[in-house]
């Protein structure tokens, strides 16, 4: 269990280990579902404590956006999971596309968001107004924030994809940004769904 | 010693210890305020008594961190520090300020301090931990500056490691956060919410940072386990850290007038504050069984695993007890916040210096590690400080429950100082282990004083005869 | 996900990370300033109140008492003493002191005129009405 590798300060690679390189990368997605998760749980307290209110006030959200946007991530995770398989079969090309296709429609993602954000503000809307908006407004923010660094780690998956970095036998990045990609969009539906539409 | 300037790291672990010295002595009389409150006063009323403890704290465990960034940074970037006069100057003008600042606050009253340090000018003075006369203040700032200028030149021309780049971007840091000092807005509202800025953003980020640095540092050393595993850690420990404590600063802005979304913003990520320290934890033991070597130091890699764990349960424990901010509604201002900020600051950047130093000071004194007589009063000292500061935490604990159940969440409240008078007890058991605390430091010290070095002979000798 | 969790990922994650929660914190921040001063009536911090804060901040009085929960622990909170004992109380306390009495902690006679007296009690009044989600729990502060 305890492996004794060979110096390894003149390599940046190291050979897969038992531990920690698995284990490590999941502390962060471990940090990350345990932030959206006790996000939400607090959200349903939250709302089991001011049914009304909540309920008025979500009656007050865009569904239309909401949807809009859903789909547009469904659709990009669709595509990098297309870029994921290009790769695998060793089309650099066709995975660039499908990537670039994937960065587009979060592109336009964020373009909505931004649309909605404008018009709550206009309709006076923000942290300080209930709770139900502060919960609203911290939720998306904090999940537009990760769709702003889900497209930096793919933009960056990408260029590395254009200079031919990747080949059917080594993908790993590919694969890193593509997982992180679907956490971002799974959380999005989530959001939506307990956010927009249940009551 | 691998490079002949780490020597200026000496002095200033040094002056770390003599200071430290000093604030625990007011500590003790800070405590004795507490029970009998008529205890040198009015030559020395609390406020100058708390005052000069935490001053002296800080100032104390900031000289052990640059002693540590001058032993360091040349070590890993495997060249000469810049300029070793520089440091020693900058030793100098930094232990003569700091002794001038706390003559001040024993000799002068503060309104008058302020009064003849231009307070009126801009005003810095009257905020917890930041008493100081705006002179001091800028001294800090330069001190700083030659620090950071020294060993980032030192850090340019050589191997630039992940221990470094840490370490020297997180004094950076460190230099930074304190800007906020000089910022005091006139709205009290405002100005707590900056006061933070430094006291969070060093003590839950930056200084964080630096543990992590100084930690990863001893046991590469000790241990001899793989730089690559060690520092991919660290990077791990640290990430979460700002992950958790960014926002996690929120914990402190629930009731000091700050917006309500704060309540559930800051209890959300101070609760996942801990994480770091727990790993902390894994990490230090994982290194300890993956050991290649047995380092004749056992001093040293004592206080090096006992840091994570007293800082795990400083910090996270006692921490995560006071974050929430239903419960936080009930403990917020009372002895609880003194039981975790005493753990935590021992446990944490207290045991890390005194980790360093242990590791360090023999090097620097030409041997590998000191003698057994030495370690063995050393680790005396170790046990005994370790488990006063525990008694301590729990006493204030107890004068907590007392505040929250007889003052906070009474249907009829009593007042403050009836209060105080009802936990006299926990504040009696407080001293009493303050006092031990101080043997435990004495003991500490006393080690240093042992003659002769780790004889490697003897040891083989006495293990073949067994 | 079978793949290597490299110190450069590691690095990355933390700097991203870092970068991530500063943007976050500022955003909350300037929310923050800008409610502030309807949550604290800065509109009534006259010019006799900012008075009584240098006079607070310059006797250290945060040395021994809190303002809303944040100092030390040796006497009581400042921020509602203007509704437990109203100006008049406090100003006849603050000139007598100290008490002298064997063994009470010692609250040091600071040598306030009236009007310092005035000011003082001005912004104890000013803080007393600083919304703090109900804090304290009572006015035992």
């Amino acid at each position: 269990m305890f492996t004794h590798t060979s110096n390894l300060s003149h390599r940046i690679e190291p050979e897969p280990q038992p531990l920690p390189g698995d284990f490590a990368i999941w502390i962060f997605i471990f940090a990350e579902l345990l932030v959206f998760g006790v996000l939400f749980a607090a959200f349903a307290f939250a709302r089991s404590a001011h049914v009304e209110l909540f309920t008025a006030s979500q009656r007050t959200l865009n569904r239309t956006a909401g949807f809009a946007n859903t789909l547009l991530l469904i659709t990009s995770s669709y595509l990098v999971v297309r870029a994921n398989h290009a790769i695998k079969t060793g089309d650099r090309k066709a995975c660039w596309h499908w990537l670039l296709g994937a960065l587009s429609l979060g592109t336009l993602f964020l373009l909505f968001k931004i649309l909605e954000f404008r018009q709550d503000f206009a309709h006076g809307i923000n942290l300080s107004s209930n709770l139900f908006y502060m919960f609203y407004l911290a939720l998306t923010f904090f999940h537009f924030m990760h769709v702003i660094m889900g497209m930096v780690i793919l933009a960056a998956v990408a260029i590395n994809t254009y200079h031919g970095r990747y080949s059917a036998s080594n993908h790993t990045g590919v694969e890193t940004g593509a997982s992180y990609w679907h956490m971002v969009d799974l959380v999005w539906i989530i959001l939506f769904a307990l956010i927009y539409v249940i009551h | 010693m691998k490079y002949k300037s780490q020597k200026v790291a000496m002095p200033y672990f040094i002056a770390a210890l003599a200071l430290f010295l000093g604030q625990i002595i007011f500590g003790l009389i800070a405590g004795l305020q507490y029970l009998h409150g008529t205890f040198l006063f009015p030559a020395l009323p609390f406020d100058v008594a708390h005052m000069s403890h935490t001053n002296l704290l800080i100032v104390w465990l900031l000289m052990a961190f640059m002693g540590a960034a001058y032993f360091i940074v040349p070590e890993e970037a495997e060249t000469e520090l810049y300029s070793p006069k520089l440091a020693l100057i900058t030793f100098w003008i930094f232990l003569v300020a700091g002794g001038l600042t706390i003559a001040a606050y024993l000799l002068v009253p503060y309104a008058k301090l302020a009064e003849v340090t231009g307070n009126a000018v801009l005003p810095t003075m009257g905020r917890g931990y930041l008493e100081q006369p705006l002179p001091t203040k800028i001294g800090i700032v330069l001190v700083a500056l030659s620090l950071l200028f020294n060993v980032t030149m030192t850090l340019i021309k050589g191997r630039k490691t992940s221990i470094n780049l840490i370490l020297v971007g997180s004094l950076w840091g460190l230099a930074i956060l304190f800007l906020p000092a000089f910022y005091f807005p006139q709205d009290t509202v405002k100005a707590s919410f900056g006061w933070w800025w430094i006291v969070h953003g060093w003590v839950e980020g930056d200084w964080e940072l630096i543990l992590g640095a100084l930690l990863g540092f001893i046991l590469i050393k000790m241990t001899g386990v793989d730089r690559e595993i060690v520092e991919k850690w660290l990077y791990i420990i640290v990430a979460m850290t700002l992950i958790s404590g960014i926002i996690g600063i929120g914990h402190h802005y629930y009731y000091t007038g700050a917006p309500g979304y704060w309540i559930w913003l800051g209890s959300i990520f101070s609760a996942i504050e801990p994480i770091p320290f727990i790993l902390l934890i894994a990490f230090s033991f994982k290194m300890l069984l993956q050991r290649r070597r047995e380092h004749p130091n056992s001093a040293a890699m004592l206080w090096a695993l006992g840091t994570p764990i007293m800082a795990f349960l400083g910090a996270g424990l006692w921490g995560f007890i006071i974050t929430l901010a239903p419960a936080q509604y009930y403990m917020h201002g009372t002895n609880f916040t003194a039981a975790h900020g005493h753990l935590a600051f021992f446990g944490a950047y207290a045991m890390v210096s005194l980790a360093i130093i242990s590791y360090a000071m023999p090097i620097l004194r030409g041997r590998v590690a000191n003698s057994n007589s030495a370690q063995r009063w050393e680790i005396i000292g170790f046990w005994t400080m370790v488990l006063s500061m525990i008694a301590i935490t729990l006493a204030l604990t107890g004068a907590g429950i007392v505040t929250v159940v007889l003052q906070r969440a009474a249907d009829n409240p009593m007042g403050f100082m009836q209060v105080q008078d009802k936990a006299r007890v926990f504040f009696w058991i407080r001293e009493f282990a303050g006092v031990t605390f101080l043997l435990g430091l004495l003991v500490y010290l006393r080690s240093f004083f042992i003659k002769g070095e780790y004889m490697y002979a003897d040891e083989v000798k006495r293990a073949l005869a067994a | 996900m079978q793949q290597v969790f490299t110190k450069a990922m590691a690095r990355n994650i933390f700097l991203g990370g870092a970068v991530f929660f500063i943007i976050i914190y500022l955003i909350l921040s300037y929310d923050t300033f800008q409610r502030i001063p309807e949550r604290d009536h800065a509109n009534k911090m006259t010019a006799s109140v900012l008075r009584g804060k240098y006079l607070l901040d310059t006797n250290d009085c945060i040395g021994c008492h809190t303002i809303n929960g944040e100092g030390a622990y040796f006497a009581p909170e400042l921020a509602n003493v203007y509704k437990r004992r109203g100006p008049d109380f406090i100003k006849s306390w603050i000139a007598s002191q100290p008490t002298g009495i064997a063994g009470r902690r010692q609250m040091p006679n600071f040598h306030l005129s009236p009007a310092q007296l005035d000011d003082l009690v001005a912004y104890m009044q000013w803080l007393s009405n600083i919304d703090t989600n109900n804090w304290p729990p009572n006015i035992e502060g």
